[in-house]
């Protein structure tokens, strides 16, 4: 009885053991109680997403398409490339029919295991830097708001950048540089250009992003400051500041759905906007860490 | 026996890292066999033997600390060799073979440090993004940092593309959302896309045998190729506001004077047509056909990439379909244009550069502005982004 008693908890145990370890899914992959399995992290940089905000008195409709990847190096594996992508991102205001957009954004970052300089006078030297490098680019972002004689066009902004957070992941940028932009305030109805702003590496920026490691929590930030050129005033300060929280709080056939709150200053305009919102991500890359392999009993 | 080897071998690299303290280590070479040997301490060493100088030069497998005496990380980008292969140090000395402290080898545009630390000596400017700020030596006095004389130039991305064989190349030259921007006066030139094509032929396009006496025959080779642009826009003051003259697209065919054997340099005219329209906010659009020519020339000057030489003259005949009360329907430009650009450093091996560049221009097609010569001359710096390393030489 003894030993019939102990084979027969042996086998129960090695059933167990084959039917559960299937189910044992990593930490991003959940389980129900009836097998089935779901994603429990999202990667926020690879998705096309619509987003629903209002600033209490304006409803506004966005639309957003974000890439970002990496480039390897099979003879030099300390070395990455981190590169993110915006695509036709933009936002239509129901109410007050304001329109803006921006065409191209991109963030390249180059991640190294040493960052360095090498001073190439005679023979080359190279001294230590202790942090990686990178750019920011945007080409065409239109801000239009109907009942204002111009529309703004920012038709390129740029800035080489110094990144300290030297991650191998996008999870976390800590970025600082000088900027560049160029504006102009467009008259679409006499098709002509009022005004240009131009700030030749004369503003600083400074670049923030954290995910969590699930991704679902996202805080982006972003501060310009400086002097810019206007080819009416001459040289004038201005700054513009920017910030944004991203918390997925359902998913729906593990697509994310994330209530999303922001924030935005531009000295331009004297203007502090507050909104909060929902975003859904209609076409989203799954996590790598997510298995969604169906359960296999055997 | 192979143990024996390797014993002897350790025996021989287990004496000290090299000192660089003394001068310049010998590198080794890229092209010859390297082999690894690992001594009594489990370091691996790797160890290079020229038998026509029969000096061997040894290296740690590792990058060294700033003393030089501790290893502190794996090469990087090294070539993989044969650990513990065969080695019998005492018979080579034997056979008069030298050791000698080297540094290893690093890929072509790379070199090493005596630390065997590698960064990057050969960078191609043309594959790359570059964003850069020039001045002119014109300030304002009150505000010395405020500069009307500024232009920021950007290039978002650069990029030839070799293809064909080493007989008969083809050179594709992309060029995307490239331009510049000048500040009182403003004025600004952006091109979305370009394309052009260089293609060295094997055959001449025309040979022609004399008859006079011997027959000969007498090759022409007709390098041509093609160049195009999409969306160029130029802004410029006028006593009408600015103009803003827009270049729909422009298509010219090539003829390659002169051509590098790498196809990264050189010397040609071109001419074609182009469809462009003018705006300003007296005479609102008109649009026109323009006829343009050029002489083109673009130089790499050293074998690292470092002096980079363009000059370029354009001419243009646009032919408006609508005059204006001070610009006719035809109507010319005249562009020239010179700029050098060299390498200053490079952080984290992308490549700070500077640029000089002088150009100059006359034109008749700007309603109010004077048909005469203009000027300018500027100096800056370039951040550059990519800008590997160039194509080896074949």
């Amino acid at each position: 009885m003894g030993a019939a008693a102990s084979q027969a908890v042996v086998a129960l145990a090695i059933a167990v053991t084959c039917v559960a370890a299937p189910a044992r899914a990593d930490s991003c992959t959940g389980v129900n109680d009836k097998g089935a399995r779901f994603a429990t992290c999202f990667d926020p940089g690879n998705r096309l997403s619509i987003t629903a905000a209002t600033d209490g008195g304006n409803l506004g409709l966005g639309f957003g398409i974000a890439l970002r990847h990496e480039i390897t190096f099979d003879d030099d594996p300390d070395l990455e490339w981190k590169m993110s992508h915006v695509l036709l991102d933009g936002s239509h205001d129901a109410l007050s029919s304001s329109f803006d957009a921006l065409v191209y954004g991109g963030l390249f970052l180059r991640h190294s295991r040493d960052g360095h300089i090498v001073i190439p006078i005679g023979e080359p030297k190279k001294v230590f830097l202790p942090f990686d490098i990178g750019a920011l680019a945007e080409v065409g972002r239109l801000d239009w708001h109907v009942g204002e004689p111009t529309a703004t066009v920012s038709v390129v902004r740029l800035a080489p950048l110094v990144e300290f957070a030297r991650t191998w992941s996008h999870r976390a940028v800590i970025a600082i540089g000088p900027a560049a932009h160029w504006d102009v305030a467009w008259d679409p109805e006499m098709h002509r250009v009022d005004e240009y702003r131009v700030a030749p590496f004369s503003e600083g920026l400074l670049d923030l992003r954290l995910e969590s490691h699930d991704g679902l929590t996202v805080v982006d930030g972003r501060v310009e400051g400086g002097t810019a050129w206007r080819n009416d005033t001459g040289w004038k300060p201005e700054i513009r500041a920017q910030a944004s929280l991203e918390r997925v709080v359902i998913a729906v056939d593990d697509r994310p759905v994330a209530l999303t709150a922001s924030i935005q200053y531009d000295s331009a305009t004297a203007e502090t906007i507050a909104a909060v919102g929902a975003r859904i991500v209609l076409i989203g890359k799954t996590d790598p860490r997510v298995n969604l392999n169906r359960l296999t009993g055997r | 026996m192979k143990s024996v080897y390797v014993a002897i071998g350790i025996a021989a690299f287990g004496i000290a890292l090299p000192s660089y303290a003394d001068g310049q280590l010998p590198a080794m070479d890229s092209e010859r066999p390297v082999l690894c040997l690992r001594d009594s301490a489990d370091e691996v060493w790797r160890i290079q033997c020229d038998p026509s100088t029969r000096v061997c030069l040894y290296a740690p497998n590792d990058e060294l600390d700033a003393s030089g005496r501790n290893r502190v990380k794996a090469l990087e980008r090294a070539r993989t060799c044969e650990l513990d292969a065969p080695f019998d140090r005492k018979r080579m000395e034997a056979d008069g073979y030298t050791f000698v402290p080297g540094k290893v080898d690093a890929p072509y545009g790379w070199m090493r440090d005596e630390r065997q630390r590698v960064f990057q000596i050969n960078f191609d400017l043309k594959r790359r993004m570059y964003f850069g700020v020039a001045y002119t030596p014109e300030k304002v006095l009150e505000n010395p940092l405020a500069s009307t004389r500024t232009s920021i130039d950007f290039g978002l991305l650069i990029f030839d593309v070799k293809s064909g064989t080493d007989a008969a190349p083809t050179m594709h030259r992309f060029r995307l959302f490239e331009g510049q921007v000048h500040m009182a006066p403003f004025s600004s030139e952006i091109v979305m896309a370009h394309y052009d094509m260089s293609h060295r032929f094997i055959d001449p396009l025309l040979r022609i045998t004399t008859f006079f006496g011997e027959p000969e025959r007498h090759d022409l080779g007709l390098n041509l190729g093609m160049w195009n642009e999409v969306g160029d826009l130029e802004l410029h003051p006028t006593p009408y506001g600015y103009s803003q003259l827009w270049r729909h697209a422009t298509a010219q065919v090539t003829l390659d004077l002169w051509q590098s054997h790498d196809m990264d340099s050189f010397v040609r005219v071109r001419t074609g047509l182009g469809l462009e329209g003018q705006r300003d906010d007296v005479n609102g659009y008109r649009s026109a056909i323009a006829f343009s020519s050029a002489f083109e020339a673009d130089t790499v000057l050293d074998k690292n990439g470092f002096h980079n030489l363009q000059f370029e003259f354009v001419h243009e005949i646009p032919r408006y379909f609508t005059a204006t009360d001070t610009t006719p329907l035809l109507t010319q430009r005249f562009l020239a244009h010179l700029q050098y650009e060299t390498v200053l450093l490079a952080i984290n091996d992308q490549p700070l550069t500077f640029k000089l560049a002088a150009g100059g221009e006359k034109r008749d097609d700007l309603p109010g502005v004077p048909n005469t010569w203009a000027f300018v001359m500027d100096a800056g710096l370039r951040f550059n982004l990519w800008a590997p390393p160039r194509r080896k030489p074949s």
